[in-house]
């Protein structure tokens, strides 16, 4: 009697735990197994990957996909870039400024894009600031809007990535053996940030690829307005997409943790 | 020309003043500590060396050069800190050559003063580990043998051994020692440990709140202290207020018990307050041929601490710390007996608050 009231409490909080575990998976798990379950009747009568064959063999499907993992790339590039050197500095030398870059940082999640393009369009269709005027110059304002979407998640990643290494100790070290601040960068900090970078940067490919609102009003031919135009015209490829899209993103995540199982062994007492 | 000159150098951060009027030439070879309290300014006074703190006022010269305002990766100045700070993602060998890879030097000679390095702190067989895989000591060895593959002018070590345990301490900075007389080089040694500074150094600067309290050697720290913060700083004391009775003799009461002392007392006058201190090793049980500082003490209690005895007397009404050698053929004195106790003069000193 007594060992059952002391071990029911640990197992019915075990119970509630699967339980909520159970819940919670089949919230995900339905709708994914219903749309590939969709995204295998694209033949009569027979499950198959007639969706998946059609979609790959769509004559736009690969523009859009290519057109949209330059623009990842680019994106992903432009933002370390601009994040990397300003969340560093905000580390080093002026940690008052942090709630400011946060908050500009976070701005993306506050305006929403559709407020966002209408914006852009208003301020870029006119001189002096004419960069609507072709689709390779929009493309370009295009990258740019993305890298300012980006902002929330690469710098969450980079900052995070700086507060878990010694940043003013390994700077100064460095430039007491002589390293100027690119050396610093590139040598010291870049590597050590190897994990927090390409979440950041796997992140932002995740939303660039997705993108829809901004591309379309900007009338970009991307994966977003292409998935849109599909799902107006087909009825099985669009969810061969999503479940494209969606291993495409596990994929990604699956490279994080790889890495970031390796590093994580690298970087045990170094603190 | 001193080799190393910190020259009237202050540092305020807003208003407060962290280092003031700091003064200080070191030769070439010299091993200099700065020992002080948490806040004291050593750790400042060290990065405005290294060019991390550029000083608000003052100078440093290094071999004759003004390198005040120079940026760190522009002086020739080798540091070391308690975390460490090994690079990572880089192997032991690629942490040691690091400088000399920014210094762009032939990759032969880089790879054969890593070699020198690395056989220097004895860790051969782990020129191809990363830092995770090594431990604390062998971490700040690499650390050392890096900071100094680059040949400065200054070697800074900023709290090197804080973070280590006590036995690997010890050992590691008689190995510090070792290698710093071996090649020579000027060294700059921060710690807040008494003990460390006493053991390591050539001279050591004794700082509190921003100021230098007393520069001298190890023994003249211990033995001579010039403050009542310098004094209780490095060492147990026994602290008591006394009176000069006559300051051409050094004549001085405490509790009506009268001292003599060698502190010139002659700046004083009859009946000025002064703070005296004994060190408890000084005391010792009056022979019958002792004639100076002869008095009587009531033994108030004893506690035996290993290879030391530490009696705790009591002279007029200040009690007083004894500290005897264990000698287990010897008899202790019983408590509450009366015994004569004595110490020279040079024992009895008078300090500057």
């Amino acid at each position: 009697m007594t060992t059952t009231s002391v071990k029911s409490p640990a197992t019915r909080k075990r119970l509630v735990s699967g339980l909520i575990f159970l819940v919670i998976s089949l919230y995900f798990l339905i709708p994914l197994g219903a749309t590939f379950y969709w995204s295998l009747r694209g033949e009569k009568d027979v499950l198959g990957f007639e969706a998946y064959r059609k979609l790959f063999a769509d004559t736009n499907f690969l523009p859009a996909f290519s057109e949209s993992i330059i623009n990842a790339v680019a994106t992903i590039f432009l933002s370390l870039l601009i994040v990397v050197p300003t969340a560093y500095w905000v580390t080093l030398r002026l940690p008052k400024l942090r709630p400011i870059v946060e908050f500009i940082t976070l701005l993306p999640f506050v305006i929403p894009a559709i407020v966002l393009v209408f914006g852009i369009i208003r301020l870029y269709s006119r001189p002096p600031l004419l960069l609507t005027a072709t689709y390779d110059s929009s493309r370009v304002l295009l990258i740019c809007v993305y890298v300012a979407l980006s902002f929330p998640y690469m710098f969450r990643s980079v900052d995070n990535g700086l507060r878990a290494i010694d940043v003013r100790t390994l700077t100064e070290a460095a430039q007491s053996l002589g390293a100027n601040w690119g050396t610093i960068l590139f040598k010291v900090i870049f590597p050590n940030l190897r994990v927090a970078l390409l979440s950041g940067a796997l992140l932002t490919f995740a939303i660039v690829i997705g993108e829809l609102t901004i591309a379309l009003y900007m009338a970009q031919h991307t994966l977003g307005p292409y998935m849109a135009n599909l799902t107006r015209s087909k009825v099985y490829e669009p969810s061969a997409m999503a479940i494209v899209a969606f291993a495409i993103t596990w994929a990604a995540m699956g490279i994080i943790d790889f890495v970031a199982r390796g590093s994580s062994k690298r970087m045990v007492d170094t603190e | 020309m001193p080799y190393l000159s910190i020259s009237h150098v202050t540092k305020q951060f807003g208003d407060t003043v962290v280092v003031d009027d700091f003064n200080l030439d070191v030769e070439k070879g010299e091993f200099v500590s700065f020992l002080g309290p948490s806040g004291c300014g050593k750790t400042t006074t060290l990065r405005m060396v290294a060019g991390f703190e550029i000083p608000t006022s003052g100078k440093i010269l290094l071999d004759g050069v003004d390198i005040t305002d120079k940026a760190p990766n522009q002086r020739n100045v080798g540091m070391i800190f308690q975390s460490y700070a090994l690079f990572p993602n880089m192997t032991v060998a690629q942490n040691i050559g690091f400088g000399l890879r920014v210094r762009k030097e032939p990759e032969a000679m880089i790879k054969q003063r890593v070699d020198e390095m690395i056989s220097l702190i004895n860790l051969e067989k782990h020129a191809h580990k990363y830092p995770y895989q090594l431990s604390g000591g062998q971490q700040q060895r690499v650390s050392l043998a890096r900071a100094l593959a680059i040949h400065p002018q200054v070697l800074l070590l900023d709290e090197p051994l804080s973070a280590l345990d006590a036995k690997i301490r010890i050992s590691l900075r008689s190995e510090i020692r070792a290698i710093q007389r071996k090649l020579g080089i000027t060294a700059i040694f921060v710690t807040h440990d008494q003990e460390e500074a006493l053991s390591i150094s050539d001279r050591i600067v004794v700082m509190n709140m921003g100021e230098m309290e007393q520069v001298g050697t190890p023994f003249e720290i211990y033995n001579f202290p010039t403050t009542v913060f310098a004094a209780n700083f490095v060492g147990t004391l026994n602290n008591a207020n006394g009176e000069v009775v006559d300051p051409a003799k050094g004549l001085l009461t405490v509790d009506g018990v009268q001292f003599e002392s060698a502190t010139d007392l002659k700046s004083r006058s009859k009946g000025d307050k002064v703070k005296v201190a004994i060190r408890p090793e000084r005391f010792s049980f009056a022979a019958e041929h002792k004639k100076a500082n002869v008095v009587d003490a009531t033994i108030e209690s004893i506690t035996f601490l290993g290879s030391v005895v530490r009696i705790q007397i009591k002279i007029g009404n200040t009690k007083f710390n004894m500290d005897t050698f264990n000698n287990p053929f010897l008899e202790l004195p019983k408590i509450g007996s009366k015994e004569q106790v004595t110490c020279s003069k040079e024992a009895v000193l008078v300090l500057a608050e």
